[in-house]
């Protein structure tokens, strides 16, 4: 698929734009404008509605982001610029995205798609540890990703070591692990028998250099694949940035933009981190180039965004793409609990659940606060997935959603700060068979027939 | 009242109104550091406490610390030893921060800098992206008490380890306190590598620093 608008355009921006310091980009460009527009359009959280049904309300948060993107644009912190645009050029982008794509090769491609509002097409499933893990354990937990059912793409854990030396961002022991962990994942994929699914790399690499030794199509990431260009918080990228940007465009494979607001941050409140966040979507296309967006807003303290101030800015968000845009966007949850407590499968649920209603694909899921080395397990995406599908299938109302999900919520939200860690994937899977251990699958059954009886969809 | 109004000024992030206010006290005749050590220093830790319990935002708290810093700075012109310009931060100890090499993320570390400031330490903030023997020379030349190292990813994580390392073979070690945060960091990984302390959020990275200053 080819960028969805002019390559040099952009990085020319970023040299010749208007000059800007980073901390009066932060302050005196940003922080006033974000402030101006959350009251111009009158943008209020409200904890009766954690899935809003007003349409009004989400077109609202799409004018105040897009005129909050116009204003501020990004910046380029290498050169110090704005990278600005106009709304004609933003509509040209949009008006050529195409809203769809044919992702992984052969049997195992699939499509990705725009979803609209309380849509029946099945949302696009990414499993994902989203966390690191020991070098031993990279393969069996990725098999067990890569084997879900419902998993359409996988993303791999990061690795922290290769060949028992330590990965240092820059160092050649990156470019090392990086070429190990496209080696490995194409791999698992293969043992799975799923040797086209649509694999999204490379975790392990965060330098410019490292992601572009990962690109090979024999043995690493491939055209079919997809690749991030991520940002700087908040709506900032750098040259390491477009450097990956102008390789994965120039190489061939999808590019997804990799977003994450943090409530508590320079956004403010649940508001702003809203609308900041229907803004990445913007930078996304426009800077990022981006074919999809994974979006991950979170609380800058807990390191989560499953209670109700950030579900409702997730859900508003993708309300607001719905209406007004094509774009590709899937929901990343964060939670604060670890694997194999019930707490975090009310957290996957109320992720998938508020996301699809909304109009979302899913990328699940960051666990135990997204910190703890081997604390993640399918059975969380699974949960998350399960209930995501059972949303689209069921043709549930946001407004049934919202009656739901604040029952979920309730389950958890005083929990939050002091959520159980659970525990690590070696310790609630059989590591050599890449299954889920007994205790875990049991539980998984006693919380599904839980929610069940509320009246949470399942797709089966 | 006019001690009232640079207190709310600098709790409401009010910047001119806290530079008026602050030269209005020194045409008064007021005694400047008694109005910074009595009423200013509570009034910018009464801000921080409200960062803590999410009564502010990181926004509300760098307009306070700019206010605070504005403030500092009129009122220390008077003063037989001015301030550096900073808020008169010196009665805790300097301490070096910085977001390790490869890190570009700074977030969490512009808060604690921020944090550690309203508390009474001279925060001196490298930026991002710091090369390891930078800390080092920077430490070395502002006589910093602490060392403090934000990574957020876990492939800066081993810069880290690097600064320790460059610590323990150049014999400094034992010159600087160490403390570390960022996401992926925990205290078992300080206690690997030979660290002082870890804290998890930026609340804790100020009482760490506190009891490090304490304990030392």
């Amino acid at each position: 698929m080819t960028p969805p608008w002019r390559i040099n355009e952009v990085l020319d921006r970023a040299e010749t734009g208007p000059i800007c310091l980073e901390k009066d980009f932060e302050l005196k460009v940003l922080v006033p404008k974000l402030k101006e527009v959350i009251n111009q359009y009158e943008i209020k959280f409200d904890p009766e509605y954690l899935v809003p049904s007003d349409d009004s309300l989400a077109d609202d948060l799409w004018k105040a982001a897009l005129d909050l993107y116009l204003a501020v644009g990004t910046l380029c912190t290498s050169t110090h610029r704005r990278i600005l645009f106009d709304e004609s050029e933003i509509r040209e982008a949009m008006r050529n995205f195409p809203g769809r794509y044919v992702v992984g090769y052969g049997k195992d491609s699939k499509e990705m798609l725009h979803r609209k509002m309380e849509d029946s097409a099945r949302p696009f499933c990414l499993f994902s540890p989203d966390i690191t893990c020991d070098e031993e354990l990279f393969v069996p937990m990725s098999m067990a990703y890569l084997q879900e059912p419902l998993a359409d793409g996988v993303c791999a854990p990061i690795l922290e070591e290769v060949e028992g030396r330590s990965i240092k961002t820059g160092a050649p022991y990156e470019t090392k692990g990086a070429i190990a962990h496209a080696m490995m994942f194409r791999e698992a994929a293969r043992r799975v028998g799923r040797p086209g699914i649509f694999l999204q790399g490379v975790g392990t690499a965060q330098s410019d250099a490292a992601q572009i030794a990962a690109s090979n199509t024999v043995w690493g990431e491939r055209l079919t694949d997809g690749r991030f260009v991520a940002s700087i918080s908040e709506l900032k990228v750098d040259h390491s940035l477009l450097n990956k940007m102008v390789h994965f465009h120039q190489y061939g494979s999808f590019v997804g933009a990799l977003t994450g607001p943090m409530l508590g941050g320079y956004c403010g409140g649940p508001e702003g981190t809203a609308v900041v966040g229907a803004a990445y979507h913007i930078q996304g296309l426009m800077v990022n180039q981006a074919h999809y967006l994974n979006y991950f807003p979170f609380h800058i303290k807990h390191m989560h965004n499953t209670t109700g101030e950030l579900l409702w800015g997730i859900s508003l968000v993708y309300q607001a793409l719905a209406r007004n845009t094509p774009l590709i966007s899937l929901s990343n949850g964060f939670a604060a609990a670890g694997p194999c407590t019930p707490m975090v499968l009310y957290e996957a649920a109320a992720h998938g659940l508020v996301s699809v209603v909304s109009g979302a694909n899913l990328w699940e899921m960051a666990v135990a606060r997204n910190k703890y080395k081997n604390r993640a397990t399918p059975m969380e995406a699974k949960m998350a997935c399960e209930v995501g599908c059972g949303a689209a299938e069921s043709g549930i109302k946001r407004s049934e959603a919202n009656e739901l999900v604040r029952k979920i919520v309730s389950k958890y939200a005083s929990q939050i700060p002091e959520a159980p860690l659970g525990k690590m994937f070696q310790e609630c899977y059989d590591v050599k068979k890449a299954v889920p251990a007994r205790e875990y699958t049991e539980l998984y059954r006693t919380v599904k027939r839980e929610l069940l009886d509320l009246g949470v969809p399942f797709a089966y | 009242m006019l001690v009232e109004r640079l207190k709310k000024s600098i709790i409401n992030g009010q910047e001119q109104d806290a530079e008026e206010a602050a030269r209005q006290i020194l045409n008064a005749g007021m005694d400047p550091m008694q109005v910074m050590e009595r009423e200013l220093f509570p009034a910018i830790k009464s801000v921080g406490e409200k960062f803590e319990k999410g009564e502010y935002f990181l926004t509300d708290l760098m307009s306070a610390a700019d206010a605070m810093r504005t403030a500092t700075r009129v009122l220390a012109s008077n003063m037989k030893e001015a301030g550096r310009g900073g808020m008169a931060t010196t009665r805790m100890g300097r301490v070096v921060i910085g977001a390790v090499s490869g890190d570009i993320h700074d977030i969490g570390k512009n808060i604690v800098a921020l944090l550690l400031e309203v508390n009474g330490f001279d925060a001196h903030d490298l930026g991002k992206d710091v090369e390891s023997m930078k800390f080092i020379e920077r430490a070395a030349e502002v006589q910093a008490k602490i060392m403090a190292l934000s990574a957020l990813m876990t492939t800066t994580k081993p810069a880290q380890k690097e600064i320790m390392d460059l610590l323990n073979e150049t014999g400094l070690r034992k010159k600087f306190l160490v403390m570390l945060g960022g996401a992926p960091t925990t205290n078992e990984w300080a206690e690997q590598i030979g660290a002082d302390g870890w804290a998890e959020t930026a609340e804790q990275g100020v009482k760490l620093a506190e009891r490090l200053v304490k304990e030392r």
